[in-house]
């Protein structure tokens, strides 16, 4: 068991500082990452979004040093509780996962061990970090069903996975995620996998734990519709890098990076009279192998120039907390 | 669970009964009278007629196929041609000397292939994984009886350290069992032992892959407790159908070795019975092993049952 | 040992390759593959002597030389001589002939019966599946050396019958890959389509379900290669295969035991011919399963013939 550690006591849960992720790979070092910093505060949720192959799944398991180190290259500091994750030892690491930073992948289905009972699954990191065995850690992990929702706990903690319908499964993985108390949940992809009625319902549960237990919440998605419910600020992933952050207002209403754009205007806008087509954004993300020197939305933004593809944009902060990564001020992109 | 078992043991019903049609079948295959070959040159019309007729061949073959079901269910498989022994009697005394030998097999085969099988695959690439990998692509490809040949050309004649042939049994002398036994169950367990550790790699190896390694990973297990616990339970499934599949293979397939170190088992029943054209041994012989072989499958399945809850429900 | 997720964030990451040849990216991947190549290339060596085999041994098969019988490896006899005073290395050479003849006809026949029957199980399912597949569960019911020796008891030994005998011992595995191959594509959206376009069932089996379940059946017949050519020495050893005068590596190595003593030489060579045949197949047929289907196993299931 792990000793249970104070809790942090500043703000500031996660401190990320030019994170860098390279894989070697037969073909070349792909450049997975390529500098990312950001933060994330107690009780707040930070939204990253970006396409396969932004790099966001990659630079959440970097954290937690989830990723296998060779062929994997992690560069950079994440500060948590005064410490650097990435710099940590075996020891120290495996005592911070599942218990003051959790995280919780997409598909339920493979995320679950299938010859394992849900009630083994969920005991293991409450017997593990919080010291509990037998009876009480039982109890705990029912207590934990029931809070996530989950009929007849009692019963059920002794079923196996497949014996779930996939919504439950989640919520199984979110209970697991939450046994500790983290002081930061991430979820990647959590709901991606389930259809929308569940989406809704799981968005739901989960801000309703997240005010309840003060955790900050790091929600990595590609889908846009369900940062709006969700999130305080959202970061915007492409090429591995940050494109955009802003309040989940200000991104919404002013929309400054062109990719930011794009994707916005490529959502389904319900409610429109006339039938219209979808404005996809044309070309493919960078192959990491091959990154550009540039922008790495050079080659796909409409309002490029020569200078895009060769000199990296800094950001600029047309308000405070919100922040572009683009040669360009808005006024003379869009007019 | 007991529907399951059930269904089963129907499949296997229909199999055997599948089997036993097959093993009637060689009989009446033969060219040419097979009591008039087995008698070859010790004709006499007299031995002639009551073999036929004890044999039951006078009558309408598929009159001939039942009688001959019916008395195989009831444990009589007829008597041998050449010594007129009750077949089931030949057989049984035989099946215990096939029985050890497979079973020393098998536990030589585990020992190698389920250590190195795992330390392979969670090492993998490394140096151990690299020796352990090449050696078993050799192992799988070595024919058995001339392995035999070697270890006996090796160790008997040119270490003398082991006889080269021969059974004593353990109640007599059992050390000498033992020397006896050693080098036919190395010969077939170190090829086995090949197959299963390919096996047992590919099985630790595709579970290590599993996303629900992450997710206990995340959690802060160590690796033990991953292993233990997540890696090695759902590898364990595809392992013990390869090794009763393998288990069924030893019992049947040692024909060859039992030949080369005069092991008195029923593979070496079943050649002797083919050189002597005694047909009703050959398909005793063919039909025991048949059978212990489905039955193997169908333990096989019960346990990947028990072990996989998934397949439990179904 | 590379996390899936970082897995499949690389490969989603990457444009799209251009469009190269199935073929060609199969040949790619085994040629690097330094175990295959090495296969390919001792296989290779083998058809070449087999083909010419008359022509590279330097002795025919029935010379006997009995002042130098038992004679160990020398620069005239390379192998050494038997107890006939004949040339182990031109017996070996030309016993190359027979194992690969009745290994590729005895797969070929496993292919030409088996095929069909795993395509038309698969495709129609139900109760011709269930029948056909009972069928070959009963073959899957006797260990398969001891089906061969069987069917030879009854058919009489002899080259022919052995090819026979073997061929229907690999049948049901290659009625089970391709049955199972089928049964993964059936259900596809292509063949959807094409039906709902009116195709007929052979014209769909030909066009859209053949194309697909050939890589496992190629993966299957070069192991399966392997170990026909295992057993058929298995049963030349056992007298059941070929048969005197022409010499086949199993019946070298049975004659050599009652000489392991005097003239180990006779029983090594021939093996070890064994030995590196199957291992060049093996290496091969694996090459071309981690680049045609890496999901298969079935290393397993050929080798039942022998042990």
């Amino acid at each position: 068991m792990t000793a249970p550690a104070p809790r942090p006591t500043a703000d500031r849960v996660l401190t990320v500082d030019d994170l860098r992720v390279s894989f070697g790979t037969r073909t070349g070092v792909a450049r997975v990452v390529n500098g990312i910093s950001y933060h994330v505060d107690r009780g707040e949720t930070l939204a990253i979004v970006g396409e396969s192959g932004s790099g966001k799944s990659v630079s959440a398991l970097s954290l937690l040093q989830l990723l296998p180190t060779p062929p994997a290259r992690v560069e950079g500091i994440a500060t948590f509780d005064g410490r650097d994750l990435l710099s940590l030892s075996e020891g120290g690491i495996r005592a911070i996962r599942g218990n003051r930073v959790a995280m919780i992948f997409q598909d339920p289905m493979t995320s679950l061990n299938p010859v394992r009972t849900i009630g083994r699954q969920l005991m293991e990191p409450i017997e593990l970090h919080l010291g509990l065995r037998g009876d009480a850690a039982r109890g705990r992990a029912i207590d934990l069903l029931q809070t996530v929702g989950i009929p007849s706990p009692e019963r059920r903690i002794d079923d196996y996975p497949h014996q779930f319908s996939g919504g439950m499964r989640q919520r199984v993985m979110i209970a697991i995620g939450i046994s500790c108390e983290p002081d930061l949940l991430i979820a990647d992809e959590a709901t991606t996998a389930l259809d929308v009625t569940t989406q809704a319902q799981i968005v739901e549960e989960m801000e309703s734990l997240q005010s309840r237990l003060g955790m900050a919440l790091v929600w990595i998605t590609h889908d846009l519709g369900v940062v709006a419910g969700i999130a305080d600020r959202v970061m915007v992933l492409y090429g591995g890098r940050i494109m955009e952050e802003a309040a989940v207002s200000e991104l919404y209403a002013q929309r400054r990076h062109p990719y930011t754009r794009g994707l916005l205007e490529s959502l389904p806008t319900p409610g429109v009279d006339r039938p219209h087509r979808l404005t996809a954004i044309p070309g493919l993300p960078p192959n990491p192998s091959r990154m550009p020197p540039g922008c790495p939305f050079e080659p796909r933004c409409p309002h490029a120039v020569e200078r895009c593809a060769t000199e990296r944009p800094q950001y600029r902060s047309p308000v405070p907390g919100h922040r572009v990564a683009c040669h360009f001020e808005p006024e003379e992109l869009y007019g | 669970m007991t529907g399951f078992v059930l269904r089963r043991i129907g499949q296997m019903a229909i199999a055997l009964f599948g089997v036993s049609i097959v093993v009637f079948a060689l009989i009446h295959f033969v060219p040419g009278d097979p009591v008039r070959i087995a008698l070859g040159t010790r004709f006499d019309p007299e031995i002639y007629a009551t073999l036929r007729e004890r044999a039951g061949l006078n009558e309408p073959i598929l009159i001939q196929y039942w009688n001959w079901l019916f008395a195989a269910i009831r444990g009589d498989l007829g008597v041998s041609f050449r010594s007129g022994q009750p077949v089931t009697a030949i057989v049984l005394q035989r099946l215990p000397a096939t029985i050890t030998l497979a079973g020393a097999a098998l536990a030589i085969a585990l020992l190698v292939s389920l250590p190195l099988g795992i330390l392979s695959a969670l090492r993998s690439g490394s140096r151990l994984d690299y020796v352990a990998t090449t050696a078993s692509q050799i192992g799988v490809s070595v024919p058995d009886f001339w392995a035999g040949i070697m270890y006996i050309l090796l160790f008997s004649l040119t270490l003398s350290w082991l006889p080269p042939s021969g059974y004593s049994p353990f109640s007599q002398d059992p050390l000498g069992w033992l020397s006896h036994l050693l080098l036919p169950a190395m010969t077939v367990g170190l090829i086995s032992g090949s197959i299963l550790f390919r096996f047992v790699r590919s099985a630790v190896l595709e579970a290590l892959n599993q996303d629900y390694v992450r997710t206990a990973r995340a959690k802060g297990l160590s690796q033990l407790a991953v292993v233990r616990d997540h890696v090695l339970p759902n590898a364990w499934i595809p392992i013990v159908t390869v090794v009763g599949l393998q288990l069924g293979f030893l019992l049947g397939g040692v024909v060859v070795v039992e030949l080369i170190f005069a092991w008195p088992g029923l593979g070496r029943l079943a050649l002797l019975a083919v050189e002597d054209r005694d047909f009703t041994v050959l398909q005793g012989t063919v039909l025991y092993i048949a059978f212990i072989f489905l039955i193997i499958n169908l333990l096989v399945d019960i346990i990947y049952g028990w072990l996989d809850p998934r397949i439990r429900y179904d | 040992m590379t996390d899936r997720a970082s897995q499949r964030t690389l490969d989603a990451g990457e444009p799209p390759v251009e469009h190269r040849s199935r073929l060609r990216t199969t040949f790619e991947t085994v040629r690097r593959n330094r175990l295959a190549v090495i296969g390919g290339v001792v296989l290779t060596a083998l058809a070449v002597v087999a083909l010419f085999a008359d022509a590279i041994a330097p002795y025919t098969i029935n010379e006997v030389d009995v002042a130098n019988r038992l004679a160990p490896p020398s620069t005239t006899y390379p192998f050494g001589t038997d107890e006939l005073g004949r040339d182990v290395f031109s017996r070996v050479i030309i016993a190359s002939r027979v194992s690969l003849r009745v290994g590729f006809i005895a797969v070929g026949l496993a292919l030409v019966i088996g095929v069909p029957i795993g395509l038309i199980a698969g495709y129609f399912g139900r109760t011709i599946d269930s029948i056909l597949m009972r069928a070959m569960d009963v073959l899957f019911s006797f260990p398969a050396i001891l089906l061969a020796i069987a069917i030879l008891a009854a058919l009489g030994s002899g080259i022919t019958n052995a090819m026979l005998a073997i061929g229907i011992v690999y049948t049901p595995i290659f009625a089970r890959i391709t049955r199972g191959s089928v049964l993964s594509v059936r259900e596809s959206v292509f063949v959807t389509a094409a039906r709902s376009l009116g195709a007929t069932d052979a014209r769909i089996i030909r066009t859209h379900i053949l194309p697909n379940v050939l890589a496992p059946i190629i993966v299957q017949a070069s192991l399966s290669l392997a170990f026909a050519i295992l057993a058929e020495a298995a049963l030349s050893f056992l007298g059941l295969g070929v048969q005197p005068p022409a010499p086949a590596w199993g019946r070298m190595l049975n004659e050599a035991q009652g000489f392991l003593a005097s003239a180990p030489w006779m029983a090594i060579f021939p093996g070890v011919a064994i030995l590196l045949t199957v291992m060049a197949f093996n290496f091969l047929g694996d090459g071309l399963r981690d680049a045609l289907d890496p999901q298969q196993r079935s290393v397993i299931e050929s080798r039942g013939i022998t042990a």
